[in-house]
């Protein structure tokens, strides 16, 4: 056991340190070109999919360097790339299920944001319960016939594909019916729909499918092998990036400690209010292991171990934990957390951030609702705790029928 | 960055879980609740002849390093062992080598270390507190030696140890200069030692009464009137000792507590399917989980003298603290009626667990010791 950075990591930290403070933009990204510009420099310099294979466009980076430049890019307050979810998800998709043809249509065009990509699991009526999904996708010669419709799907509206779960076997027991299906998101017959999220701004969509045709070489892997994809490639996505959430929580609360400087609670700095000093003591003490269980988890990802169920604990972990900490920030700031416009800037996280805007204390207590909901809820984590991790008996289920075979509890990685 | 233990860590482990589970069984632990040393003075020597004491090899330690130690005591904590290992050890070898004192060390270290000498920490005397302000137990000059008058509390195994090294203070200040560090044979005229009833009966503890005990002035231990940082060091290892510790206990109960919800049935199914007992058990997991990497962590950076190792010990008390309690509280919970009688031993690991909550540190002062830490910029990296 050896908890320090080698020197070749620290070296590598000064490298990045250094091409961030040259290069992260000095205004803010306003239009979708200048995000793509930024995203665009940020693959040029290696720091985009940089855990993947050479051959598919990433850098064979250790998972200690991917999670230094995660931490690195928040503590320079870089604006985040694009496609997140796309390179954590489709890519490892289709680096283990897709055609050679797919691998070079697609990977180099969404690494660097040429296309952007959204992720179409998520229904009305199936959303912890994914594989009891209703869109239909029917082979008709070489083509697919999309009907039905996803709903909570992040940036569908500025995307250029999606990754689509959708029953194909209709007569199968319900795992075993579903295909996994790349779809143009220009194609006719689509309908996106934003929808306002509580945070004022609008990034998760509704999308309908009228008569969506989508040629046949777009399945990913085999016919009705969709839920077996989607539950091995879900989870890839988890684990190595906590320190990064780390990195931002850091930053609110080292910001948080700022303020409480100069904002007077009961006649005194509110830094001085041994009530106040607790709950900072507590909650800093609560991040700091955050980032020990981090730097476990990536030390398991340095030897070659796949964190597998576990990375549930990591979830749980920190989405439940952002909510502490977004709940104490608001406790201490009293009104001037929840306040967006006229708020003094010495009192503020970023200075002249609007509604519905990423900045501000408020925005940020806001999504950290989302957190335990989306990538499978709380709930669905325990379930995955207690019945993969600690071997628990599974619960009684009315949908149980015998030819099923997968896992019954999404370990989704929606965004 | 490497978190897992190494291949030697892994073996100490292995050595004293078997060497635990085969000569410590949960009988002998019981048995230990009704004697008055509280400990059985063979088991203990072999224990330590274990060889994987922290101390130099010239006093006949293993130069074993708190990640060790922690490993040593988390195996402990899953027993509870009864017996003075923490206070021989871990106090009172604490404080001797953070005083540097190299005659004091190899006066007493090679007896510990061949397990022929049991020591302690006698600290607490009123109220609680964890600072020099808290000493009052007075120390003067008396021809060629030194005199000690005062109180001390909740000593570990004060009554069945050999040598307990007393924090005292010369002069009437509240600061931490003037605190001295002085050792005290059992049976010093002088000394009264009132054992103490406590709620966890594996845990001796007594009450130290000095009046007008005379030492020689040899039984100084680092210079008069600057002890102060070898305590606050040996307080602070301590503190990481005790979060170990309550680690296994807390792990020992979760395990318990899964075991027996894959076999208990209610309502025609086992109670772990019940989801409010799985969803329990995942949560116990979690905080399980995370004081494993809170202690490990501390350890190392105690090791490494990390610049945040005070911080980093302050968390993991704090944060070991609360997991303890709900974790082995909760396994109560699950358990059901079985789990409140005596005879069922899940309340051994509540109560070791509960008696260090309060020791070395509760979570509100490491809470606020953590923001102190954190305002003076005393985090990773910052050295
Ligand atoms: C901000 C955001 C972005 C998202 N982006 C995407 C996206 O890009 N693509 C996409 O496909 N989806 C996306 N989602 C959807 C997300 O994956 C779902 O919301 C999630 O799977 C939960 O489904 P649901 O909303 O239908 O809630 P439900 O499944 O109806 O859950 C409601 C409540 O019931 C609980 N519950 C459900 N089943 C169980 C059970 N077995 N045991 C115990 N409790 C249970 C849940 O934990 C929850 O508390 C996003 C969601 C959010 C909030």
């Amino acid at each position: 056991m050896d908890l320090s950075y080698t020197a070749e990591d620290q070296a590598f930290r000064q490298r990045v340190r250094a091409w961030l403070a040259e290069n992260v933009p000095r205004q803010k990204l306003i239009t979708m070109e200048e995000k793509k510009a930024w995203h665009r420099k940020l693959y040029d310099a290696g720091f985009i999919g940089m855990g993947l294979p050479r051959e598919y466009g990433g850098r064979d980076a250790r998972p200690m360097e991917q999670a230094i430049v995660g931490e690195e890019m928040v503590r320079a307050k870089a604006p985040p790339p694009l496609n997140g979810l796309g390179i954590a998800i489709v890519i490892p998709t289709l680096i283990h299920h897709g055609t050679e043809q797919q691998k070079r249509r697609f990977i180099h065009k969404l690494l660097t944001a040429e296309e952007l990509w959204c992720q179409l699991y998520s229904e009305p009526n199936a959303g912890s319960d994914l594989a009891s999904l209703q869109c239909r996708a029917d082979l008709d010669g070489d083509e697919f016939v999309i009907n039905g419709q996803k709903i909570w799907t992040s940036g569908a509206h500025n995307a250029d594909w999606g990754l689509l779960l959708a029953r194909t076997d209709r007569t199968a027991p319900k795992h075993d019916g579903i295909s996994c299906l790349l779809v143009d998101m220009h194609s006719p017959g689509i309908e996106v729909r934003t929808l306002k999220q509580i945070s004022g701004s609008g990034e998760f969509c509704e999308v309908f499918f009228t008569t969506v045709r989508v040629p046949r070489e777009n399945l990913v892997g085999d016919l009705n092998a969709g839920w077996r994809i989607a539950q091995t490639t879900l989870s890839y996505e988890r684990g190595g990036n906590t320190l990064s959430r780390y990195a931002r929580m850091l930053q609110q609360v080292t910001r948080l400690l700022e303020v409480c400087q100069v904002l007077q609670r009961d006649g005194r700095p509110a830094i001085e209010d041994p009530l106040v000093r607790q709950k900072l003591g507590q909650i800093y003490a609560e991040m700091e292991v955050l980032r020990y269980a981090s730097l476990r988890i990536l030390s398991r990802l340095e030897r070659g171990l796949r964190p597998g169920p576990e990375s549930s604990l990591a979830k749980l972990h920190y989405s439940e934990l952002d909510k502490r900490v977004q709940e104490l920030i608001l406790d201490v700031l009293g009104p001037y957390g929840q306040q967006v416009g006229g708020l003094p800037d010495e009192l503020a996280l970023v200075p002249g951030v609007d509604y519905g805007e990423e900045g501000s204390w408020m925005y940020a207590f806001l999504w950290s609702r989302a957190g335990t909901i989306y990538a499978g809820s709380s709930e669905i984590q325990k379930n995955i705790i207690g019945e993969r991790v600690l071997g628990l008996p599974k619960e009684v289920r009315a949908d149980r029928v015998v030819a099923q075979t997968a896992g019954a509890a999404r370990g989704d990685g929606a965004d | 960055m490497d978190f897992e233990f190494t291949e030697d860590q892994v073996m100490l482990r292995g050595l004293v879980r078997e060497f635990l589970s085969e000569q410590c069984p949960v009988s002998h632990v019981r048995a230990m609740m009704d004697d008055s040393r509280g400990y059985d003075r063979d088991l203990y020597r072999r224990l330590i002849q274990l060889g994987m004491l922290p101390f130099p090899e010239a006093y006949g330690g293993a130069g074993l390093g708190m990640i060790e130690q922690a490993i040593v005591l988390e195996e402990m904590g899953r027993i509870p062992y009864p017996g003075p290992y923490f206070a021989t050890v871990i106090l009172a070898g604490g404080a001797l080598m953070a005083s540097g004192d190299r005659r004091t060390q190899a006066r007493y270290l090679p007896d510990v270390s061949n397990g022929d000498l049991t020591m302690s920490l006698a600290f607490l005397e009123g109220g609680i507190a964890w600072g020099p302000e808290t000493i009052r137990l007075s120390l003067r000059r008396d021809r060629d030696g030194y005199r000690l008058d005062g109180i001390k509390r909740f000593v570990p195994f004060g009554q069945s140890v050999d040598v307990i090294l007393v924090v005292a203070r010369a002069g009437e200040g509240r600061s931490a200069e003037g605190i001295s560090l002085v050792a005290v044979p059992a049976g010093t005229p002088g000394l009264a030692i009132e054992p103490e009833l406590m709620m966890d009966l594996t845990s001796k503890t007594a009450t130290l009464r000095f009046e007008g005990v005379s030492v020689p002035a040899e039984n100084l231990v680092g210079p008069e009137g600057g002890a102060w940082p070898a305590v606050e060091l040996a307080l602070r290892q301590a503190a990481v000792g005790a979060s170990a510790e309550m680690l296994g206990a807390a792990r020992k109960a979760l395990e318990m507590s899964v075991d027996y919800a894959k076999v208990r049935k209610q309502f025609g199914q086992y109670i772990g399917q019940f989801q409010a007992i799985k969803h329990k058990l995942a949560e116990m997991l979690e905080l399980v989980e995370n004081a494993h990497a809170a202690v490990y962590y501390a350890a190392w950076a105690l090791d490494a003298r990390a610049p945040d190792a005070a911080l980093a010990a302050s968390v993991a008390k704090s944060t070991v603290n609360v997991a303890g309690r709900r974790v082995c509280g909760e396994a109560i919970q699950v358990h059901g009626g079985i789990g409140f009688t005596w005879e069922y031993d899940l309340h051994l690991y509540f109560k070791r667990a509960k008696h260090l909550e309060p020791l070395y540190g509760d979570t509100e002062y490491h809470r606020e010791r953590v923001l102190q830490e954190v305002l003076a910029g005393r985090v990773a990296g910052s050295a």
